[in-house]
């Protein structure tokens, strides 16, 4: 673990100091400060942990209950003071812990956007809970796999499948929904005097209340101006009016994933007892 | 300190348990004995909790098994017939990660599972991954893990499997200590000669239901009281043979080489005033010994099975 942290941090200061001596020669050379360029390193660091949390929280945790299976141990957890619930929110803890210590070590380097302002605590606040919800929903998914199924493999396969249809699932067919109706509208005959209507992609869009990326997009368009621009909410919404859920994308998603976590889990902490999942 | 009863279990169309009924004594080294696919591991999953029977009773230390689930994990300690290892974690670092599990942490973990490594002689190995250890040694370290909460049971679910003989003594060696300690030790096993040196009790099953159980005494002594008697007669073989012939408990007499044999029903009692009989019919004795018995003999008889299903001493 320390030379995991030694080398992500060590990357992490090394592109900062590249980007602050960037902003630096900018100066001599041009006599202006682009303070564009910090906010920039800011979503670089941020996206990496986010990416980091998204894709190594499945594979901490897919494994872990298939492999007390495949060790044999499980059984012998079964007959201590353990209860199914302590076991499968022990490996959550222990896979997010490890994480967490990733995450918290490289403030430093996040902290270096705050020399030059527009960043604030709550905008990092609000990006932790994007974290511990991304963190509950993959490591959710990965331990309801790894209940379910008996080897690791299998369990692994599955996770990523389940997030990749999550992450990229929604936002492929959100993007494809708006593509036809980009084209629909095209092709539309408008009438002299009426203006020509916005794309958008239909009812799809909630599924996106589900996709952690989304909702990380939104927080970091709304802390990061003139990023992820392909993939915002206002694309896929169009001109479609605005109610509560729009205008409460962020928390409202972040609550339903955190809802769908618990049910996760839950359902793995089910699954895992072994008076209801004996093998008759 | 173990109590069965009627518990039946089925699998699919496969009776594992039909009403197996179950007594262990506090203190009792209790061999469990049958052969393969008796129900020797389907009834010990039951009484540690993993599987859930369709009927029956289980009481540990006098309470339900199955209504005070966590209570009565305080009361035995398990080990399984595959060892359960953290291969990646080291010996002290093992113990410890299961007295968490029971609850224990800090000082009084350490120093209860210093002391059960020094039990079972791998204090010197505290610091060794347990990748490295010996299977013997792994079966020691299972068995201190499986004491870390110091339960008054223990349950070994065929431990002994796939050790050397001298590994195998010096577990039953173990074994044997621990029952002196008091603790109540259940085993299970199918190597019949293992349990019998060792067992103060035993209990055969066979299809999912006890055959026989009692003391490791009764049960010889049933078998021995059922054994051919010999005899070998210096003179006057005639008298004792028409002497044998009188007497009602005497089923059949052969006589080879000028020794007899007779199938005789009876305890030492009756031996000893046959024997006095014979010397008293003027014959001149100078052998009288009934053959002995052994575990593999009577589990032979009772479960009436073939030879492949059962693993004889030869085959070790």
């Amino acid at each position: 673990m320390p030379l995991i942290i030694l080398i992500f941090n060590g990357l992490l200061a090394l592109v900062s100091l590249l980007n602050m001596y960037q902003a630096v020669a900018q100066v001599r050379i041009l006599s202006q400060v682009q303070y564009s360029s910090f906010l920039q390193l800011y979503a670089f660091v941020v996206t990496l942990e986010f990416s980091l949390l998204m894709f190594i929280m499945p594979a901490l945790t897919s494994g872990s209950i298939s492999g007390e299976r495949e060790r044999q141990t499980l059984e012998l957890l079964f007959t201590t003071k353990m209860t199914p619930s302590d076991i499968v929110t022990g490996k959550l803890f222990s896979a997010f812990g490890q994480l967490l210590v990733l995450v918290v070590s490289s403030f430093p380097v996040l902290f270096v956007t705050f020399v030059y302002g527009s960043v604030d605590f709550l905008d990092l606040g609000l990006l932790m809970v994007c974290y511990v919800t991304v963190a509950v929903f993959a490591g959710g998914i990965g331990v309801l796999f790894s209940s379910l199924m008996r080897r690791s493999t299998f369990s692994n396969v599955c996770t990523y499948g389940v997030l990749l249809l999550i992450a990229a699932g929604t936002l492929m067919l959100n993007l494809f929904l708006l593509n036809m109706s980009s084209m629909q509208i095209r092709n539309m005959v408008v009438p002299l005097g009426e203006t020509r209507p916005v794309a958008d992609s239909g009812g799809a869009v909630y599924l996106l209340l589900f996709n952690p990326v989304m909702t990380f997009c939104e927080i970091l368009r709304g802390q990061v101006s003139g990023i992820t621009e392909n993939i915002s909410l206002e694309r896929f919404l169009g001109s479609r009016p605005d109610n509560f859920v729009t205008q409460n994308w962020v928390f409202v998603s972040i609550g339903l994933q955190i809802a769908v976590s618990l049910l996760l889990i839950w359902g793995a902490i089910r699954i895992l007892n072994p008076i209801r999942n004996e093998k008759n | 300190m173990l109590r069965i009863r009627g518990l039946k279990k089925k699998f699919k169309n496969f009776q594992a348990l039909n009403g197996l009924d179950m007594d262990v004594e506090e203190g009792a080294l209790y061999g469990f004995v049958g052969p393969n696919g008796a129900g020797k591991t389907t009834a010990i999953r039951v009484i540690t909790g993993l599987l859930k029977p369709d009927e029956g009773t289980v009481e540990i230390d006098g309470k339900d098994a199955f209504r005070f689930r966590m209570e009565v994990r305080d009361a035995f300690g398990y080990v399984p017939d595959e060892f359960g290892m953290y291969d990646n974690l080291k010996v002290g670092e093992y113990m410890e990660f299961f007295a968490a599990c029971y609850g224990y942490t800090g000082l009084v973990a350490r120093n209860r599972c210093m002391q059960l490594l020094e039990q079972m002689k791998l204090d010197d190995r505290a610091d060794a991954f347990v990748d490295s250890l010996s299977r013997g040694m792994k079966q020691r370290l299972c068995l201190a893990r499986a004491m870390i909460h110091d339960p008054k049971l223990l349950v070994l679910d065929e431990p002994t499997s796939g050790m050397d003989p001298r590994t195998r003594l010096e577990f039953k060696e173990v074994l044997k200590e621990l029952c002196a300690e008091g603790k109540t030790i259940l085993i299970s096993s199918h190597i019949l000669s293992e349990l019998a040196q060792m067992c103060t009790d035993i209990g055969i099953i066979d299809a999912g239901r006890i055959v026989l159980a009692g003391s490791m005494s009764e049960i010889l002594q049933k078998v021995n009281d059922s054994n051919p008697l010999h005899i070998r007669v210096l003179e006057g073989r005639e008298q004792a043979v028409a002497f044998l012939q009188k007497d009602s408990r005497v089923k059949t007499i052969s006589i080879e080489q000028g020794d007899i044999t007779i199938q005789f029903h009876g305890n030492s009692r009756d031996e000893a005033r046959l024997l006095e009989g014979l010397l008293a019919a003027g014959a001149r004795v100078n052998a009288f010994m009934r053959e002995q018995g052994d575990l593999e003999s009577i589990f032979m008889q009772i479960t009436n099975h073939d030879m492949e299903r059962v693993v004889m001493r030869g085959e070790e």
